[in-house]
């Protein structure tokens, strides 16, 4: 029987299955030990102040990134998982972003010197570094979204 | 090599999302650290102002500098105004420090930080209040500030809000505005001045006064 860990074949989907699914594991437990932390932060980017919208997000996104990470390590529908870590991977990008065009608005500082505690579960960052881990991350989702896997090997047919 | 129809694998990416986020609330409710799906951790008291643009970025000033004052922090000054509570320096926050009265539980200091922060460094003598985890010490804190003739709350000083916060709760919780004071520098301008700190809980040391 194919074990689940090499369902897909593609030796590049294997990997970024790997990588992307760490990283959300890692960086959602980040966030899902301190979730009051988190709550502060999302609360600085202005897009939801109260709850239950706001505690929601707080209480659930760490621990939904971490499902999301553990199904893409074990390989377990690695495609369903690699949509919404897409999603949300687009959805942070956005908003990291923009919280930085209003950084450095407020600074003056060119825009890749522009740093601050994003609430990604890394501490403070270098907003172009995040941009383009980011971006790798996304292309990451890509591949395991597109990588095709191989048909299970049907038995041969009985002689006669 | 095949891949699996679109309309499949978005069938069970929604899947996915559903038991995510089922997972996630279960989990929320599990944690000891979990947060509350209802509470408004951010009262109207604190939204009375319109909400402060984003804060400058850190630069390579000095470590030792202090910190440029942020929106919040010229913020907080006026919500706390509004609720009749002052601002306290860093000369007068001292000077409460070093009275006689706050050995005998009369100048109570208030920390707002979480657990860890507390322990790392605290005022010596303070005693813990967490906004975000109230039910942990209000047994004890209460009492104290009932007693204490005055009341001082600090956090981390400069953006940090929590000592805001948790001046509104004791207010709320019967503390008049009179007995209470926010020192704005914080725990930040308490290290850079080079003034003791205590680690660890609470010592005991030092009761809390009954």
């Amino acid at each position: 029987m194919r074990s689940r860990l090499l369902g897909d074949t593609s030796v590049a989907a294997l990997a970024a299955r790997a990588v992307l699914g760490g990283v959300f594991v890692f960086l959602g437990l980040a966030k899902a030990i301190e979730p009051v932390e988190f709550l502060k932060q999302i609360r600085q980017f202005e897009l939801v102040s109260q709850p239950p919208a706001l505690n929601l997000i707080a209480a659930v996104l760490p621990w939904f990134e971490v499902f999301c990470g553990a199904l893409l390590v074990a390989g377990v529908r690695p495609k369903a998982a690699a949509l919404p870590a897409l999603v949300l991977l687009v959805g942070f990008t956005a908003a990291v972003a923009l919280r930085a065009v209003g950084v450095q608005a407020a600074s003056g500082l060119p825009f890749c010197q522009v740093r601050f505690d994003c609430g990604c579960g890394a501490g403070e960052i270098l907003i172009c570094a995040k941009l383009a881990e980011n971006a790798a991350l996304g292309l990451l989702a890509l591949v395991v979204l597109i990588a095709p896997i191989r048909k299970e090997e049907r038995p041969a047919a009985p002689p006669g | 090599m095949t891949r699996p129809p679109v309309r499949s694998v978005a069938a069970q990416s929604l899947i996915v999302t559903l038991a995510g986020i089922a997972a996630g609330l279960i989990a929320n409710a599990l944690s000891p650290r979990g947060i509350s799906l209802t509470r408004d951790y951010f009262p109207d008291a604190a939204r009375a102002t319109p909400a402060p643009a984003a804060p400058p970025a850190s630069t390579t000033t000095p470590a030792n500098e202090p910190p440029a004052p942020t929106p919040a922090a010229v913020a907080a000054p006026v919500r706390l105004a509004r609720s009749g509570i002052p601002l306290l320096d860093h000369a007068r926050s001292l000077e409460l420090f070093r009275d006689p009265r706050r050995a005998e539980g009369r100048i109570l200091f208030v920390d707002a930080r979480d657990d860890r922060h507390f322990q790392e460094g605290h005022i010596p003598g303070a005693i813990q209040f967490d906004h975000y985890r109230m039910e942990k010490n209000i047994a004890e804190v209460l009492p104290a500030c009932q007693i204490a003739e005055q009341i001082v709350v600090y956090c981390n000083g400069g953006a940090c809000e929590d000592s805001e916060l948790v001046a509104l709760d004791l207010l709320q919780l019967g503390i008049p505005a009179t007995k209470l004071a926010v020192y704005l520098g914080g725990i930040a301008e308490w290290k850079r001045r080079g003034l003791p700190l205590a680690t660890g809980e609470r010592s005991p040391q030092q009761p809390i006064p009954r």
